[in-house]
């Protein structure tokens, strides 16, 4: 697959999981995205701790609207109201729409983790356009010095921890952090001058990389961008709109157009080969 | 001070190996071949230096990298890119080579330094010898007319120096004169057509007789006293998440233990479990009363103090009973005194050695545990270490360390013990032959 491709349907995908506040919406949206993900993910990643950082999002987004909204018609139960803040009326409404926001976000977040998780971030630097190839190189080079960073890190904590150093207050930490710093900017000097010895900075420049472009890619690419564009047009022309569960939780409209935008960005699934 | 004081050199086909103490100027110099000195680092240059007819205070070095190639010193600190292929078209990529002639370059390029195989690789799972080549043939892909290193082979074992300054010949002799400074002489001065010796900024007439290729002292006494120092481990198993290494027994008290074998067999992860940073997944481990020390594989990146000495004050603060042990004896057993009161970061590569193993070793620990700590040492650091551990074991001190120096483990290693493949096998003496 192209990542030029992925790029547009991560941003269709972004694009109609923001565009309502629909959960059936926002639902299918994140099946789609979570499919794709699954499905397309680069050998030898993992997406356990990802589906973690989008279940405790969930939870916490949940966790606010049920504690700090107070509306809605359906009292589960009452909080005291000389608990500050807390204290009021926790509702069913209250926690439909916690549940929503909490589907918004992961369905967002699914939606934007593609990009990492499906390509290398190095493909999508070569992807991006001509003009900032230059500080497409200097960004590729500083993602290289990450893990040099965290294995620097490990290291000279176990130094310092031989050397007697234990953590007792906030003032001891520097003795791990300076030289960590240090340490990196020595490493991206030492890079920056191998970098300059290669030439650099001078003013033409090639590309070894071509990125092929499939029909599959176009496939992708149109009708995720399609779908956006229609999902959007539907949503300003008001057959789209926006949906609460306030003061009472109703069953949310469903418009068969706007369902078939969410489901054509399963396209990925059919269009490319793993 | 300047870093170099009025030199003369003039370079003209084949080697020239750039020799001197650490600190003498030698990187200063080869940075003025391609203008890294002064287009980079800035500072003031009096005098004339050109290569190829070019100007090289009024060409930058962007310009200069068509003719001049460097290789640094770190095979770690010169990717820019993921994929080994990739990498090497980034100096094409500078210079605004066609596509068509660049996939052929670079096809060359990798064939010259050895690595035509590796092509498709990322470059974060080759060996530091393979990632040193790849540089290499970044390099060489620019085909330049000069060829500048500095310290190449410092981070390689013995294998990968021997091979890549087979490649570095070959390159000579095909019309690119090659400038090489290099502390492991003993690779490079039978290649050498010429030698030029730096010392303190300037070139020196004839050089010294240099001190690597003297060999260690060997001391060897009788263990001091059993149980002074004592460790074991019994029925050790350990790793992080899965067993690196399984069943160990092994033990030591007054002497020095030498691990040896290939990268990835468990050497370090038995230093770490004996230094309790990690614990074992079954078995014991026992450690002697009294301080741990112990020397990561890059040393040089935990230094934080704002001068040596600090540094050195830190590590006893740190320690039980340090606060009496004499600073400036250890200052000079480091051969640090001249540079106490100086920034250790701002120190010659091998003075920051120094530095760090004095912050290291100091206040004489009851057991040592080193981890490859000969790697990237020039002479006068590696000596210093021999007698430290001398030391050390005279005063009873245990040493456990990995390397696969076997001039070092010769010369200090009461015992040596191969790890391989996780498994641990003491080597009887008629095994051990000298590198």
């Amino acid at each position: 697959m192209n990542p030029r491709a992925l790029c547009a349907w991560s941003f269709a995908a972004l694009t109609v999981a923001l565009a309502t506040s629909n959960p059936i919406y926002r639902a299918l949206v994140l099946l789609c995205a979570l499919d794709v993900l699954v499905v397309f993910r680069r050998r030898g990643t993992h997406i356990r701790g990802l589906l973690l950082a989008v279940a405790i999002a969930g939870v916490v987004a949940l966790a606010i609207t049920v504690l700090f909204s107070h509306t809605g018609t359906h009292v589960l139960l009452r909080v005291p109201d000389a608990i500050p803040a807390l204290g009021g009326p926790i509702t069913v409404e209250a926690f439909v729409f916690g549940a929503t926001t909490a589907l918004g976000i992961a369905a967002a977040i699914i939606a934007g983790a593609a990009l990492s998780i499906v390509v290398e971030p190095h493909e999508l630097i070569d992807a991006l356009p001509g003009v900032l190839a230059r500080s497409g190189a200097a960004l590729g080079t500083a993602l290289n010095l990450i893990p040099g960073v965290g294995r620097s890190a490990v290291e000279i904590r176990d130094a310092q921890r031989m050397r007697g150093w234990r953590p007792a207050r906030v003032r001891d930490w520097p003795d791990i952090a300076v030289p960590v710093v240090l340490t990196a900017i020595e490493s991206s000097m030492t890079l920056a001058e191998s970098m300059e010895a290669r030439g650099y900075g001078s003013t033409a420049r090639t590309h070894f990389s071509v990125s092929t472009w499939r029909p599959a890619d176009t496939i992708v690419t149109v009708s995720a961008l399609a779908a956006a564009g229609i999902f959007v047009a539907l949503r300003v022309i008001g057959v789209v709109g926006d949906w609460y569960p306030f003061p009472t939780v109703t069953v949310p409209p469903v418009n068969v157009l706007a369902a078939c935008c969410c489901f054509a960005l399963a396209a990925p699934l059919f269009a490319w080969r793993r | 001070m300047p870093a170099l004081d009025c030199v003369d050199i003039e370079v003209d086909g084949g080697i020239v190996a750039l020799t001197g103490a650490s600190g003498s100027g030698k990187s200063t110099a080869l940075r003025v071949f391609n203008g890294l000195v002064p287009h980079f680092y800035g500072g003031t240059v009096r005098g004339r230096a050109s290569v190829l007819g070019m100007d090289v205070l009024s060409h930058p070095t962007r310009e200069l990298a068509r003719s001049v190639g460097f290789l640094f010193q770190d095979p770690e600190l010169q990717a820019v890119y993921a994929t080994v292929d990739r990498d090497v078209a980034f100096g094409l990529e500078n210079l605004g080579v066609p596509r068509d002639a660049m996939v052929e370059r670079v096809h060359d390029a990798l064939e010259r330094a050895g690595i035509g195989a590796l092509a498709g690789r990322a470059v974060n799972t080759l060996s530091g010898g393979e990632r040193q080549r790849l540089a290499l043939a970044g390099v060489l892909a620019l085909e330049p007319r000069l060829l500048v290193l500095d310290e190449p082979l410092s981070q390689l074992d013995a294998d990968g120096a021997v091979s890549l300054m087979q490649t570095v010949s070959d390159v000579a002799a095909r019309d690119t004169t090659v400038v090489i400074a290099e502390h492991r002489l003993e690779h490079v001065l039978p290649r050498a057509d010429r030698v030029l010796f730096i010392d303190r900024g300037r070139i020196g007439a004839t050089a010294p007789p240099p001190p690597h290729l003297e060999p260690f002292p060997v001391r060897r006494t009788a263990v001091a006293t059993v149980g002074a120092g004592h460790w074991s481990l019994r029925d050790v198993t350990a790793g992080i998440g899965q067993a690196v290494v399984a069943d160990v027994n092994l033990d030591g008290g007054g002497d020095v233990v030498v691990l040896m074998g290939p990268n990835g067999g468990g050497k370090t992860t038995l230093l770490r479990t004996l230094a309790g940073l990690i614990s074992p997944l079954s078995g014991s481990v026992e450690r002697p009363p009294g301080r741990v020390a112990y020397l990561p594989q890059n040393p040089t990146s935990l230094l934080h103090r704002p001068t040596v000495r600090s540094e050195i004050e830190w590590t006893l603060q740190h320690s039980p009973g340090g606060a009496n042990a004499n600073v400036d004896a250890a200052l000079h057993a480091f051969g640090l005194q001249h540079v106490a009161e100086l920034y250790p970061r701002d120190l010659s590569t091998g003075e920051r050695q120094r530095a760090a193993l004095g912050a290291v070793l100091v206040g004489g620990p009851a057991l040592a545990l080193l981890d490859e700590p000969t790697r990237g040492m020039d002479a006068p650091a590696r000596h210093i270490l021999v007698n430290a551990i001398h030391q050390l074991r005279a005063a009873g001190g245990s040493v456990v360390m990995a390397t696969h120096d076997h001039e070092l483990a010769t010369a200090v290693g009461d015992r040596i013990v191969q790890v391989k493949d996780g498994v641990v096998r003491v080597v009887p003496a008629v095994e051990r032959v000298p590198a």
